[in-house]
């Protein structure tokens, strides 16, 4: 744990509840097996003492906010979290006024399990090219210097090498795991539509049976309704209890979003998203 | 001697010019397969996604979102989301393992009555050959 | 009468089970052991931490036909799901066993569930006693231990060299194998668990269901229903009529009332739109609730959600904290 850099996150969260700039600070803290971490929401200036942050603090904060709208709200942020910020900046989900931004640089996180942690950084860790948030208010710890590797979506062309028909079969197995705990889509920031389709009951888009094929519509719809927007938190694929690879379908997307119409999301606040704007002169595979 | 498959289409045809296309075929008695089952909708942009994946998960063999000319939208401009939207998912199904040649995404306006029943013999005969797609099984 | 059993001999044993029998066993899939239908004996992993979903899945499945409505020439018949087959759970632990108990409790009181009692009836439990506790286990101060034979048929303790056959009732006599020699050596200490005191909470949960604790434990909550997939205890379910061509089942699937809507009336109430509501609702069907109606208290401390909890939301930190409530309130 860098001392310094959490004394930091500390003394501006206590000034911000102290000066009222802000309603509530939300930050992390240490998880009840003393190993991993949590998100911690502070209103109280004396309980700021309990924020902490290091290699274990993954959450994606910013989904919080969703919750919080209309108040005025501190939010510990790490690089790849900030892009969520823009995305619901964007999206016209926040306001900009209402939030504080604690920018934290990042060293990358590392995988960890409840009483466990890894030496292992996490995937999306070790191609992210980013040193600081790309958007915020404060920055604690400076900028950390990254070497990270190129994103080269090497899995993703290796998936797209093999044949539909194997494809087919390895998503129907994963989706065979899913137990629709919808645990993907309640952490993910890009997920607030106030009635999920998967809710919805006229008309009835998707049935209650957990099994493959409704699992695969389920995960189909999740994953492109993020098309264009998914900033690669990654938070999907870390809380799927049966680990199912969600990385590999929405960075498909990503991949190909990237390649069809050069955007990635979360890095503009006012760039227009792909599917809300088009241009004349394109033209797409199927009309060539 | 045909086979006995009989390939599931269901195509969203637009109202101004894809729906009237496929009723010029009909008003000028060209012959089509009948395997395809037209729902028409007000604009291709109005399909959603989730139409095109119900259907496939429902069982249906193929799926065609046809709509007016790029430029010729009656809306002016819901064609060109529609192009966006099903280039991206088109490629998403293959993906999760649909092949993408179930999947046609067609300009047909009113009065291409000719161009709309070749592209459904031609469509039909694609899905026949590469066989049934049972409901959740194969690709 | 304890009798020993090799390895070999459990594998030998799980083999003839097998003629007869479906037998659930704790299986390697991918990074998750789970509880599942085996082929052969071989499959079943013995060494293992408490499964990512508990064994209840096989008393109430994920998601399960009750029955179907076939119209066939102008005639209706209703067609109730069967139990083919007789079953064996092999490997549970303790803990699970209880959840299994617990379970009964609304399930098996009358007019029971049909399909759950059928299959209650039909499956036998061979429990395998903890010789390890992790650290999020509980389940001595939930009514249970690492060793206790009270809700299986047979409980197997690993010793040394093989394993202690612990016959418990009627209905595990008759799954034994012959030939098994009685064990005279001595029967291992269970390991020792750290103690969450519960009683003075059920009395306590009664003026508690106003304080602003809840809000503020649920600030956090994702409401994602990991913690009740995850538990052998929830039994909340959804229903749904699947109609196509002439046919219609009834299908029921796992719900929970974490999840948004669950409570959502037809008109558009919903009784339960906050997250602290939500999650409170867990916590008092646990805590108050069950114990008011069935006298026990719907937790077995297997520990499965305070592991998979994205968010740390600690059901033993949410006891404690209820007592500390409780005694700031009476000391003011």
């Amino acid at each position: 744990m860098d001392k310094e850099l959490i004394q930091q996150i500390r003394d501006k969260a206590r000034n911000l509840l102290e000066e009222g700039t802000v309603e509530g600070v939300i930050g992390y803290e240490r998880a009840s097996d003393g190993v991993t971490s949590r998100p911690l929401f502070v209103y109280n200036p004396s309980d700021t003492e309990r924020l902490i942050y290091d290699e274990t603090c993954a959450h994606n904060l910013v989904k919080y906010l969703l919750d919080k709208k209309g108040k005025k709200m501190a939010v510990v942020v790490k690089p790849c979290d900030s892009r969520a910020i823009n995305l619901l900046l964007n999206e016209g989900q926040i306001e900009r006024d209402n939030v504080f931004i604690i920018g934290v640089g990042c060293p990358g996180m590392v995988e960890t399990n409840w009483n466990h942690k890894s030496e292992t950084l996490q995937a999306k860790c070790r191609t992210c090219q980013l040193s600081k948030p790309v958007v915020y208010d404060f920055l604690a710890g400076g900028e950390i210097e990254r070497q990270a590797e190129e994103e080269t979506y090497s899995d993703i062309t290796e998936e797209e090498a093999k044949s539909v028909a194997t494809r087919r079969g390895f998503w129907l197995e994963q989706f065979g795991h899913c137990i629709r705990c919808y645990a993907c889509r309640q952490v993910c920031p890009g997920c607030y539509c106030p009635v999920c389709f998967a809710e919805r009951l006229d008309p009835l888009w998707l049935g209650i049976r957990i099994a493959p094929e409704e699992n695969d519509m389920w995960q189909t719809i999740r994953s492109f309704h993020l098309a264009g927007r998914c900033i690669g938190c990654n938070e999907c694929e870390r809380v799927c209890p049966v680990g199912i690879p969600l990385s590999l379908l929405n960075r498909k997307l990503e991949k190909d979003v990237k390649e069809l119409f050069a955007f990635q999301a979360g890095l503009d606040p006012e760039e227009k998203p792909p599917f809300a704007t088009f241009k004349k002169e394109e033209v797409m595979e199927f009309e060539k | 001697m045909k086979s006995e498959y009989q390939p599931k289409v269901i195509g969203f045809l637009c109202n101004w010019c894809s729906y009237a296309g496929a009723d010029m075929a009909g008003t000028s008695r060209m012959r089509y397969p009948q395997n395809i089952r037209i729902i028409r909708v007000p604009c291709s942009g109005r399909v959603d996604p989730l139409f095109v994946v119900k259907c496939f998960q429902r069982g249906a063999d193929g799926v065609l979102v046809s709509g007016c000319h790029p430029g010729d939208c009656h809306y002016t401009e819901g064609n060109y989301h529609t192009r966006r939207r099903f280039a991206l998912l088109r490629e998403f199904l293959d993906y999760l393992g649909i092949a993408k040649e179930r999947m046609r995404v067609e300009w047909v306006s009113a009065s291409e009555g000719q161009k709309f029943a070749d592209l459904l013999s031609d469509f039909t005969a694609e899905l026949a050959g590469l066989g049934p797609r049972s409901k959740i099984l194969d690709g | 009468m304890n009798l020993f059993a090799s390895k070999d001999d459990l594998i030998r044993w799980i083999g003839e089970l097998l003629k007869e029998h479906i037998v659930i066993a704790p299986v390697q899939v991918q990074e998750q052991t789970l509880f599942q239908p085996i082929s052969k004996a071989e499959e079943v992993v013995f060494d293992f931490n408490n499964t990512t979903l508990s064994p209840k899945g096989w008393f109430l499945p994920p998601t399960e036909t009750l029955f179907s409505v076939q119209k066939d020439d102008g005639k209706v018949e209703l067609v109730p799901t069967q139990v083919e087959r007789d079953a064996v759970i092999f490997g549970l632990h303790p803990c699970d066993a209880r959840g299994i108990a617990l379970m009964d409790k609304p399930f098996l009181e009358e007019p029971s569930d049909t399909l759950y009692r059928e299959r209650r009836n039909r499956t036998a439990l061979i429990g395998l006693a903890c010789r390890q506790a992790q650290p999020e286990c509980f389940c001595t101060s939930m009514g249970s231990a690492p060793d206790d034979p009270s809700n299986v048929d047979i409980l197997l303790t690993e010793v040394e060299d093989g394993y202690i056959v612990q016959v418990v009732t009627e209905k595990g006599k008759t799954l034994l194998p012959k030939g098994l020699a009685e064990y005279k050596g001595k029967v291992p200490a269970p390991p020792e668990l750290k103690a969450v005191p519960t009683r003075e909470v059920i009395s306590a949960m009664r003026e508690l269901f106003n304080d602003p604790y809840w809000e503020q434990v649920a600030d956090r909550c994702l409401h994602c229903n990991i913690c009740a997939y995850v538990c052998p205890t929830c039994y909340c379910f959804d229903m749904r009529d699947y109609a196509d061509k002439g046919k219609v089942e009834r299908v029921r699937s796992w719900e929970s009332c974490q999840s948004p809507g669950f409570s959502l009336t037809a008109g558009g109430y919903d009784p339960r739109t906050t997250k602290g509501e939500r999650l409170r609702q867990r916590f008092y069907h646990k805590l108050f609730y069950f114990p008011e109606q069935f006298q026990d208290v719907a937790c077995v401390g297997c520990g499965r959600c305070v592991r998979d909890c994205p968010v740390n939301i600690d059901i033993r930190e949410v006891i404690s904290n209820l007592q500390q409530v409780t005694e700031a309130k009476s000391g003011s």
